[in-house]
């Protein structure tokens, strides 16, 4: 994207006042999306997102500017400008860029620029057409396609100059079902880092039945009955309880600064023994997936609590500095004019070893949440909040009637020590998270869980 | 390249194609952000983007395609691929764009001079620090942010339409961070406008007085009781449900309020006013994403909804006129919809009085998961609240840690009192939303 002596000038300039870190950053990216409702294809979005970010430490201040003008003067310009807002100085500094190849463990099949319209639509189609016609309850549906062409480049003061390819491809349906006059929505959305090789594996008819099938129930369901119950939380987007309870408030983000529950906490016990989490940058193909991170720092797998025991938080370099600790491959930013900060890749609570039907039965009186929508969390408190789209009660050991409207409160402190039997069937769900560094794609996962006591907000 | 050679340069190959009906849409953005914490500047960011949207029609359908890159590449580019995207697009809809001659009404831009940086660093060390002389319970973990943005946004089309718009704008945003008793709560303030009329000792004060009346939050109890919603609280509801008042949402099923214009769908005391032109509205603008004139309107008025929002495509499908109201989600996005200062207009009682009213209830000052516990298509919501409990008619202990649900479309019938001092919340980007101190029967708490 930018050569290496142009980014050897650029970082210099940039550090000509005194900086002990510069780092350049651009970026290209092709977003693609078609979106189909009424049975129509009825919108296509078409972006090239392109531009650069430079990035100054000293100490523990950091400064970032950006731009859209990427020729060597522009970058330049931005150079000038970030380090006449470090302050006064001089610091001349020769630097050397060696191209570093991190190699690519998600290598691509079918690369979606390369396909027409036409191919693409069909594959939605087929999604979409499973949806509407899957019973006559179904009174709309929309569906969208979209694919992502990322091209980041990374060089920095420490001599790296590594380049990453990322793409990816997500398919979700939303279906209206409407029965008796209850109008109910259902949704499924998956994702992977791949290109369009994945529908090899996530079939698109099953896509649109899944989303069908949950506004059907949903829409003869009554409301979830509100109180203080067990709830048994499933596989796959069920792991959002993590994401929010627990996940946000081991971001050095919020570390860093004393604003998590978890801060000062590494070695002690803060979970029940029960949980083993993770957050994993290399799964190949997965959604949440990177080569490298933000800031080039190659992607690892971080346990981040240990049979109950925090072992790890998720680090970026320059909360790093702040904590004393090196990074961990967690900085991620949404583009170009985004300032990287530590955040989630696929992060996931380990599979146990208690059955599914013990988990069931072992609840007199609760909630089974099948599916789950998404939450937010306030990491000062660790008040957290998520969705239910799909729950059932429990009686008796049994999964009864469906329910709707329900959302579980906590605070996660507290629930991650209530979480006290964990299934065997770890299975992971898309999501795309929003924090100070933008929406960038996350996976989260977990087996069946049962979380022992927990506010169902319902009616 | 400069924006005026780019867009010569698409005009030149949407001709050369010989495509007769287009658009270029250009939107771009500059800020500066100064962090405070502790007593030191941590961060400092200064950011610019901006990008095209070209689109047009072939064979009766809208083609889209954007770029932030302003290459002679590009510039061709996005006239190809808007043109191969429309050939994909299915809907029978008719498509339009702004046939131009449309009078326009004057923004009355109150165009501040963006601040110096370091004016913007001062405002932020002394709101910081005021921070900590309010109140020894204030510890590490708090913040401050000053914030200035301009953005632009310039729409010429084939038929002479050719229009733009300028906005600057500076946010100072504090969160007070208390500890007491290893408990801690956290709240934010936030002032738009002049720097030089931002007092940064009263938005100290208020963050950390709300943060601290937080601290030894007891859970609401369960049960239907009496819920009343702070301005703030009553205008994130609005945020998340004003699309039911879209007239796409409501063409394509995904509104209960298709059909409804003319009837009743609110108590009577309610009335909900879109105004562009507001003038607690930082950012009045006076043409939408089509370059159609937007005025004020009353959406509803007196419980009955008056009209839905429109733009050129949905009004057609109608049979009426666009509301003005027609937006894009990004420079890149296809025309949508949404209102630009969406309010419910205040009642004539004093706040005081409607707690009075309210008798024994709980007062919500903040709504958390709006993008999820929300659906705008069932008007559903079931939501993580922290607010006071009302007890005889006055707020007394903190509530945290419990839901409110309802339904949208029962809770405007179920409104019973507005108070008069309504304040516009989180008014930051296009659309601001604002509301009184409202009191609403037939929710749902679930706590303890």
């Amino acid at each position: 994207m930018i050569p290496r002596d142009v980014c050897r000038r650029v970082l210099g300039a940039a550090m000509a006042t005194g900086a002990d870190f510069a780092e350049l950053y651009a970026e290209n990216t092709v977003n693609h999306s078609i979106n189909m409702i009424a049975s129509k294809v009825d919108a296509i979005k078409d972006t090239v997102v392109a531009g650069a970010g430079i990035r100054l430490y000293k100490g523990l201040r950091s400064v970032m500017t950006s731009t859209v003008d990427t020729s060597e003067e522009g970058l330049m310009r931005c150079a000038r400008q970030a380090a006449d807002a470090l302050g006064e100085g001089n610091a001349p500094i020769d630097i050397v860029l060696k191209e570093r190849l991190f190699g690519d463990v998600h290598p691509v099949k079918i690369v979606p620029s390369s396909v027409s319209n036409k191919v693409k639509v069909d594959i939605l189609k087929q999604a979409y057409f499973a949806a509407k016609d899957y019973d006559s309850c179904i009174t709309q549906v929309t569906g969208v396609l979209a694919d992502v062409d990322h091209n980041i480049l990374i060089a920095n003061s420490e001599g790296l100059y590594a380049q990453d390819r990322q793409i990816r491809t997500r398919m979700a349906i939303s279906a209206v079902a409407e029965q008796d006059g209850q109008t109910q929505t259902g949704f499924y959305g998956p994702g992977r880092r791949m290109g369009l090789e994945m529908f090899e594996t996530v079939i698109p008819e099953q896509v649109g039945i899944r989303a069908a099938r949950q506004a059907k129930i949903m829409a003869g369901a009554g409301y979830c009955p509100a109180g203080v119950m067990p709830v048994a939380i499933d596989n796959g987007f069920g792991g959002v309880i993590f994401h929010e309870a627990c996940g946000h408030s081991l971001e050095a983000a919020s570390v860093a600064y004393g604003n998590s529950q978890f801060a000062g906490k590494l070695g002690q016990v803060i979970a029940n023994e029960k949980v083993t989490a993770i957050d994993d940058g290399t799964i190949s193909g997965a959604w949440g997936s990177v080569n490298i991170d933000d800031e080039g720092t190659p992607a690892r797998k971080n346990v981040l609590i240990e049979k109950g025991v925090l072992k790890s938080y998720m680090v970026d370099k320059f909360n790093g500095r702040r904590m004393g600790m090196e990074s961990t491959g967690n900085a991620r930013r949404q583009g170009y004019s985004f300032t990287p900060t530590s955040r989630m890749t696929n992060t996931y609570i380990a599979a146990g070893d208690d059955k599914n039907e013990d988990i069931i039965a072992s609840m007199e009186y609760g909630l089974y949440a099948k599916e789950m929508g998404g939450g937010s969390v306030n990491p000062v408190t660790g008040d957290f909040n998520f969705a239910v789209t799909e729950g059932y009660m429990v009686r008796n050991g049994k999964i009864c009637e469906p329910v709707r409207g329900a959302s579980l409160v906590g605070k996660g402190s507290e629930v991650i020590k209530n979480i006290d039997m964990v299934g065997t069937d770890m299975e992971m769900g898309q999501g795309m998270c929003g924090s100070s560094s933008g929406s960038v794609p996350t996976n989260v996962g977990q087996p069946l869980i049962r979380v022992s006591s927990i506010t169902v907000g319902g009616r | 390249m400069d924006f005026n050679i780019f867009k010569n340069m698409v005009i030149a190959r949407a001709e050369e194609l010989g495509i007769a009906e287009y658009e270029l849409y250009y939107q771009s953005s500059g800020s500066a952000m100064v962090k405070v914490y502790q007593h030191q500047i941590d961060q400092f960011s200064a950011s610019e983007e901006g990008g095209a949207c070209f689109r047009c029609i072939v064979n009766g359908k809208m083609g889209y395609a954007s770029t932030e890159d302003l290459s002679a590449e590009q510039a061709a580019g996005i006239v190809e691929r808007a043109a191969d995207n429309a050939l994909a697009l299915e809907s029978e809809e008719s498509v339009f764009l702004n046939p131009g001659g449309m009078e326009y009404e004057d923004p009355g831009l109150k165009n501040y001079e963006i601040p110096a940086t370091e004016a913007l660093i001062a405002a932020a060390l002394k709101t910081q620090s005021k921070l900590y002389e309010t109140d020894p319970a204030v510890v590490d973990g708090s913040e401050t942010r000053s914030v200035s943005e301009s953005s632009r946004i310039a729409i010429s089309n084939s038929k002479g339409l050719d229009l733009s718009y300028e906005n600057n704008l500076t946010v100072v945003m504090t969160e007070a961070v208390v500890e007491r008793q290893e408990e801690k709560a956290n709240e934010y303030a936030f002032k738009l406008g002049r720097l030089d009329t931002i007092d940064p000792a009263a938005l100290a004060k208020k963050a950390v007085s709300d943060a601290l009346s937080k601290l030894g939050a007891d859970v609401a109890p369960t049960g239907n009781y009496p819920v009343v919603f702070s301005p703030e609280a009553m205008s994130s509801l609005l945020n998340v449900f004003s699309s039911v008042f879209s007239s796409e949402a409501a063409q394509k099923g995904l509104s209960r309020l298709a059909d409804k214009e003319g009837q009743i769908i609110a108590a009577e005391i309610v009335t909900l006013v879109d105004d562009p032109f507001h003038k607690d509205n930082p950012m009045p603008i006076h043409f939408d994403a089509e370059g159609s004139p937007t005025h004020r309107k009353n959406i509803i008025e007196k419980g009955a909804l008056k009209t839905l929002l429109y733009n050129l495509k949905t009004a057609a499908v109608a049979g009426k006129k666009t509301t003005g109201n027609a937006s894009k989600a990004g420079y890149d996005a296809p025309i949508g919809l949404r209102p630009f200062t969406m309010y419910l207009a205040g009642g004539d009682m004093s706040e005081e009085k409607l707690l009075k009213k309210a008798g024994n209830g709980v007062y919500i000052t903040d709504l958390q998961g709006l993008h999820a516990g929300a659906s705008p298509v069932t008007g559903d919501f079931s939501l993580q609240s922290a607010g006071f409990l009302i007890e005889n008619g006055v707020k007394t202990t903190p509530v945290k840690g419990f839901t409110v649900a309802g339904n949208f479309y029962d809770m405007l019938q179920n409104i019973t009192a507005l108070a008069d001092n309504v304040e516009l919340s989180r008014a930051l980007g296009m659309t601001a939303f604002g509301a009184p101190t409202t009191l609403v029967e037939g929710l749902s708490v679930a706590g303890k």
